[in-house]
């Protein structure tokens, strides 16, 4: 065996040196590749000297094959490492990395708004329908029968003097009350049935943080046989509870509406201090919520019911006070000023 | 109103019961009681003194020093009242004592004099607000030392009542109606004030008339003589006080005393005054005045009634006396006026006359004409006991309809079972005695025919308008009963789905898409619309033919800037954009709030037109659904059910036969952006901006028909103002054509299916400079009913495609007519011959358009006549493999021969493109 180092030793541990080198300096993947490129690609400095091969002595070729092969075998180990080593270093550097700042406020998603009106009334529709209630809509521009008539209030009534009532030209006015859709839900559904009718009334009188010209109420009605006081008394401590998703004791005092007999205020459990009393139930522990009673008989006659087969309870929520109580609003004027920002305070989970 | 429990107790034993607890039980079952007063609470220490001598205070002017008799001693105390003097008998409170009204008595000095004590006014015992001077014991009796609250009945218990909770009850107006309650309730019985022993005479006190025309039902008279007018007992006056009724003599004290008992308000003339001793009620004459008791002169007219004299006018009917015929010091005769008057009318004249008194807000309540006859007796009485030298000198006169006809007793057909089912009860809980009982303690007349069947007669009191029915008789015995005994009952519930109309889901959906989708903010406005805003913005809304559209006017408006309906949505929403821009928004937009997106869904309000009214037949007369159906059967069957006074109202529904006006459901829609400058009225908006918030606009209207599952909405220029594209359909009620706020050249109808349901317009160039902030508004203005009944696109669940798309983009340079939707129509067309499935959408459009209005055929004047880039993205597909580099040049060669066809693109463009 031959003893004496070939001319080629040198340029192969000159290759190598320099490979070896760059490849321990490449600090990122990307310089590794180039790295790896210009050792390894076609025109890369280890290919160069595997092409030389031909050009040696038949007899130099094996030696020199094992030689270069070893090279390349030795440059692609070392950069595999290489890779290693700086894909871990990488992750560990982030990973120790704690810089991040984990407390900065979110960009907001273009979301819109919905008006707190409509996400009550929806609410409550959603609360009616699952206790199976229909759902109705009824005109705002009403007849003079269907609102007053209709509903037993006589021509000598005060609610129908001009101060209550927008009149139009065109003699009819603007529902006072949804209680004006009552007789057209008697005659759209078969009895027995069960509905509400949500929507905008309008009163004529002056405005205030308490008082407004237009407001939005929800009218319930339920009509079948041998209905009692003690069915409303139920029904609306069952369905208190669901609109304010808490246990609500209720109790009636009597109250005169024409169109209920006998007719009653409901008065809820205070929802602030639970019964013992405190300023918003005036010390009382009750505070009044809504109007209702028992169908007034000539009402059922009105919509084509025979009272002597059909009896009904019927309540009016105020949609916008239940609107105010539940969010803190404290002038009515809010609800329909038109102010984009007084909503942008409400979210369109609708 | 106050109800004073010493008074009910006068009336009721209510011995062992407290009347602070009571007051729970009585709101539950008669009326609500709003507060309850403790008169008199801390006045223990108070005493009864007498004045023995006055003399001046050395150092000061208006205070004087009394010498006050105690009984067990004589103090002097400091007193600045006027009316001090010998011989009163006042109140005297010592030191250490901190009365009602807050004012703590001291030992001290008053300017130097020293005064342990003081004589206290009725302000500072805290019975009333009156301060002027002391409270003078007169009609007492009492040892001086002797405890005022001993001497004089002045401790009280008031439950202040909730007058809304009573209106309906004009028995419940006075004391006894209030303490026949409290007996049923209690089960006592009720102790009926006097009217026994009067001597009325035969003579007429008066010549008396009552015209039949009149508001007065009945009219009682009788005449006095001897009266000597003086100050009422202290007792009377602190009674009167404490009720809120200020004491003014025993003669009138003695009316107000018998209204608080009975309701019933009274009326005393001066008899010397009554000229020519003649009394008719009758209307008043157009024109004729009268000056009340309060001094000022009222103008009548022919809806008032008047109380006249020979001469004229002395009394206002139900709502207070004239001045020419009061009680003064030196009245000796006095007649009587115990009436009853029309409740409609006595409002209407004291509200027209802004003059609600303690007697029209009485009278209003349409009271009893019994209780007038029980109230003159109740005043002899009294006036009597008040002015004991005073004679009766007459009869008591009564005339008027109720005593010429006097009305048949409301007598109640029912039965026991029907009673009780209403409420919920069975036999055992509402026995048949309980119920007599409780019915004859309200003096309902109880007769039982057989074992069920009750006739009930109805005591004149309740007659009328409150009780006529079984249900009234329900109410009575449930709240004596008391509803919080009754148990609830769980309804039977039938298990069926409840109907929901497709309208509810629809507003659901779409305020989603709205709020969710677009980023927009909803709002809730009011159905009126600004006629000012309208005014300086120039809004009205015509038709096809230019002519304006009409709109429907409030009779009565709560402000001239306020009259009418709103037929479009938009016009509020416009308004609202115009105030939200001057604010400001949260500015979470992105837009640090110089924009603003919102929308409201509601009605709107079109009047019908009534010659037109064969082409709607639906329309809503207003009527019950019977009587609206034209079936001659059910409308008969219909009204025989009815009794008289629905059936009244039926008929002049039917006689008059409006129809209700259409209310469209819309939902509007305004994106707007402020601008800077503008001047003279005229403001311009980068033909960007313009473009973009047109666009947001019109993807808000695609999100909605998506979200609605509706067909894409189909936008279109109106071919002449007015005039729907052709192919296009309306119906009633829609969208007006031509608002205000409609830019002729930038805006575009919504079809949908080929139906009219909207329009989406950037404002007119006008609009634009009107509002009080330069901006550039959207408006979107869409009709959810007619978009409601167009059919909806069925949603499937296809498989995604397998195998990847293949996209590429190409920009066009096109003329300025050029339309995206033909565009769009014709490449989709070229690029589908070529491959199986290929979507087409416009990626971006740029103008290269002089800002601020150049001109639009050369914008940017450097002669290139084709100034707007659009880029398409075509993303090809194939249903059985993927893409391959030959089918991707297939579509493009496709789509760049028919680009180098459309007239609207740069020509040559396309072999450009492909070298």
């Amino acid at each position: 065996m031959s003893t004496e180092t070939p001319a080629w030793q040198a340029d192969i541990d000159a290759t190598a040196a320099a490979s070896l080198a760059a490849i321990a300096a490449a600090q990122d993947l990307a310089t590794l590749r180039e790295v790896e490129v210009a050792a390894l690609g076609r025109k890369g400095s280890v290919t160069a000297l595997t092409k030389r091969t031909g050009q040696l002595d038949k007899s130099e070729r094996r030696a020199y094959g094992a030689a270069s092969g070893g090279l390349r075998k030795q440059v692609q180990q070392a950069i595999a490492a290489r890779r290693d080593a700086i894909r871990q270093a990488t992750v560990d550097a982030e990973l120790a990395d704690l810089s991040f700042d984990e407390t900065l406020p979110g960009t907001e998603p273009a979301g819109g708004h919905v008006h707190p009106l409509s996400r009550v009334q929806l609410e409550l529709e959603e609360v009616f329908t699952s206790m199976g209630f229909a759902v109705l809509d009824y005109p705002e521009i009403e007849s003079e029968f269907d609102n007053f008539e209709a509903l037993n209030i006589p021509g000598w009534h005060p609610a129908r003097d001009m101060q209550d009532t927008f009149w139009l030209e065109s003699g009819h006015l603007l529902r006072t009350h949804t209680s004006a859709g009552q007789v057209r839900a008697m005659h759209q559904l078969e009895p027995p049935f069960r509905a509400i009718f949500p929507g905008k009334v309008y009163r004529y009188e002056s405005t205030d943080a308490s008082h407004e010209h237009t407001f939005h109420q929800l009218e319930g009605l339920m009509i079948d046989r041998h209905v009692s006081v003690g069915h409303l008394l139920d029904s609306m401590r069952t369905l208190l509870s669901a609109i304010f998703r808490r246990d609500v004791q209720v109790r009636l005092r009597p109250g005169y509406f024409p169109f209920v007999e006998p007719g009653f205020e409901l008065d809820i459990s205070c929802q602030v201090c639970g019964g013992p009393g405190c300023s918003v139930c005036k010390h009382t522990g009750w505070v009044e919520l809504l109007p209702c009673g028992l169908v007034h008989p000539n009402v059922l006659r009105a919509g084509g019911l025979d009272p002597d087969e059909w009896q009904g309870w019927a309540f009016g929520l105020g949609l916008s006070r239940l609107v105010m109580m539940r969010y803190g609003v404290s002038d009515i004027r809010l609800l329909l000023g038109g102010d984009a920002r007084f909503v942008e305070g409400f979210h369109a989970g609708a | 109103m106050f109800v004073s429990w010493n008074w009910i107790s006068e009336l009721v034993d209510t011995t062992g019961v407290d009347p602070k607890a009571f007051a729970d039980r009585f709101t539950l079952a008669v009326a609500e009681i709003e507060g309850v007063v403790d008169v008199a609470a801390g006045l223990d220490q108070v005493v009864v003194a007498d004045v023995v001598a006055v003399s001046p205070h050395p150092n000061a002017d208006k205070l004087r020093l009394a010498d006050c008799d105690l009984g067990h001693a004589t103090v002097r105390v400091v007193c600045g009242a006027p009316d001090l003097r010998v011989g009163m008998r006042v109140p005297f409170v010592p030191p250490g004592v901190t009365l009602p009204s807050g004012i703590e008595v001291r030992h001290g000095e008053v300017r130097g004099v020293p005064s342990p004590g003081m004589l206290a006014s009725e302000a500072d015992l805290g019975l009333s607000e009156e301060h002027a001077g002391l409270l003078e014991l007169h009609g007492c009796d009492a040892a001086p030392g002797t405890p005022l609250c001993d001497a004089v009945p002045i401790r009280d218990v008031l439950y202040e009542i909730d007058n809304k909770s009573i209106t309906h009850r004009p028995d419940l107006w006075g004391h006894l109606g209030m303490a026949r309650e409290v007996a049923a309730l209690l089960d006592r019985p009720l102790l009926r004030p006097s009217t026994e022993g009067l001597a009325f005479t035969d003579a007429d006190p008066v010549s008396l008339g009552v015209s039949p025309f009149s508001a007065c039902r009945r009219y009682l008279c009788a005449r006095f003589e001897g009266v000597v007018v003086a100050p009422s007992p202290v007792a009377v006056r602190l009674r009167l006080r404490s009720l809120g009724v200020r004491p003014i003599s025993n003669v009138v004290d003695a009316t107000n005393l018998v209204m608080l008992e009975t309701g019933n308000p009274l009326h005393a003339f001066d008899a010397r005054h009554v000229r020519g001793d003649a009394i008719t009620v009758r209307q008043a004459v157009e024109g004729e005045t009268l000056v009340t008791l309060d001094g000022v002169s009222r103008g009548l007219t022919s809806a008032d009634c008047v109380i006249v004299d020979e001469v004229g006018p002395v009394a206002l009917a139900g709502v207070m006396g004239g001045a020419n015929s009061e009680i003064s010091g030196d009245t000796t005769a006095v007649v009587l006026e115990a009436a009853s008057f029309d409740g409609a009318a006595v409002r209407k004249t004291a509200s027209r006359l802004g003059m609600r008194t303690e007697s029209s807000a009485r009278f209003e309540k349409h009271l009893d004409p019994e209780t007038a006859h029980l109230a003159a007796l109740r005043f002899a009485h009294v006036l009597l006991r008040l002015s004991p030298g005073s004679q009766l000198v007459s009869r008591l006169a009564d005339v008027g309809r109720h005593v010429d006809a006097p009305p048949q007793a409301t007598q109640i057909h029912t039965r026991r079972s029907y009673l009780r089912s209403r409420l919920g009860l069975d036999a055992t809980q509402l026995t048949d005695a309980w119920m007599d009982r409780a019915l004859t303690a309200l003096e309902f007349d109880v007769q039982g025919p057989d074992e069920d069947a009750l006739v009930v007669t109805v005591p004149s009191f309740r007659a009328g308008r409150d009780v006529g029915i079984a249900e009234d008789l329900v109410e009575e015995l449930g709240r004596v009963y008391g509803y919080d005994h009754i148990p609830s009952q769980a309804p039977r519930v039938a298990a069926r789905p409840p109907f929901v109309p497709p309208s509810k889901p629809q507003d659901r959906r779409a305020r989603a898409a709205m709020a969710l989708g677009c980023g927009l903010t909803e709002l809730v406005l009011y159905s009126f619309e600004s006629e000012s805003f309208r005014e300086r913005v120039g809004l009205q809304e015509r038709g096809a033919d230019g002519d304006v559209l009409p709109r429907e006017v409030l009779r009565n408006h709560l402000s001239s800037d306020m009259t009418h309906m709103r037929r479009l949505l938009s016009n509020n929403l416009l308004a609202a954009t115009e105030r939200n821009l001057l604010h400001g928004t949260r500015a979470a937009d992105g837009h640090k709030g110089t924009r603003v997106g919102l929308f409201e869904l509601g009605r709107a309000f079109v009047p019908v037109d009534l010659p037109r009214e064969a082409d709607h037949p639906a329309v809503d007369w207003g009527l019950p659904a019977p009587m609206a159906s034209g079936d001659a059967a059910s409308q008969t069957a219909y009204l025989a059910n009815l009794n008289d006074v629905l059936r009244e109202g039926v008929q002049s529904a039917v006689a008059t036969k409006r129809p209700l006006p259409w209310q469209p459901r819309r939902l509007a829609i305004a994106i707007g952006e402020r601008l800077g400058g503008g001047q003279d009225g005229l403001v311009q908006a980068p033909r960007s901006l313009s473009v973009a918030l047109y666009r947001e606009a019109v993807g808000a209207v695609e999100s909605l028909c998506a979200q609605l599952q509706r067909p894409a909405p189909q936008l279109a220029r109106q071919p002449e103002p007015g005039v729907l594209p052709s192919g296009v359909t309306s119906g009633p009620g829609a969208v007006d054509l031509r608002p205000a706020w409609l830019h002729p050249a930038r805006h575009a109808t919504v079809a949908v299916a080929g139906r009219y349901v909207g329009l989406i317009s950037l404002v007119h160039p006008e609009v634009r400079g009107a509002l009080e902030v330069p901006a550039e508004v959207v408006l979107v203005e869409l009709d959810l009913d007619a978009l409601l009944s167009v059919d909806t696109v069925a949603e499937r669940g296809e498989a995604p495609a397998r195998f990847p798309p293949s996209a590429f983009d190409l920009t066009l340079p096109c003329q300025l007519s050029a339309r995206a939707a033909a565009l769009t129509g014709a490449l989709h067309a070229a690029a589908a011959a070529a491959v199986d499935d290929v979507d087409v959408d416009v990626r971006w459009v740029s103008e290269f358009v002089a800002e601020a209005g150049g001109a639009a055929a050369d914008p940017t004047g450097d002669g290139d006549p084709f100034p707007r880039a659009m880029t398409f993205r075509f993303t090809s597909r194939r249903a059985a493999g993927s893409l391959t580099d030959d089918d991707v040049r297939a579509v493009r060669a496709a789509v760049l021969r028919c680009a180098a066809e459309q007239a609207s693109v740069r020509p040559g463009w396309a072999a450009e493109v492909d070298a």
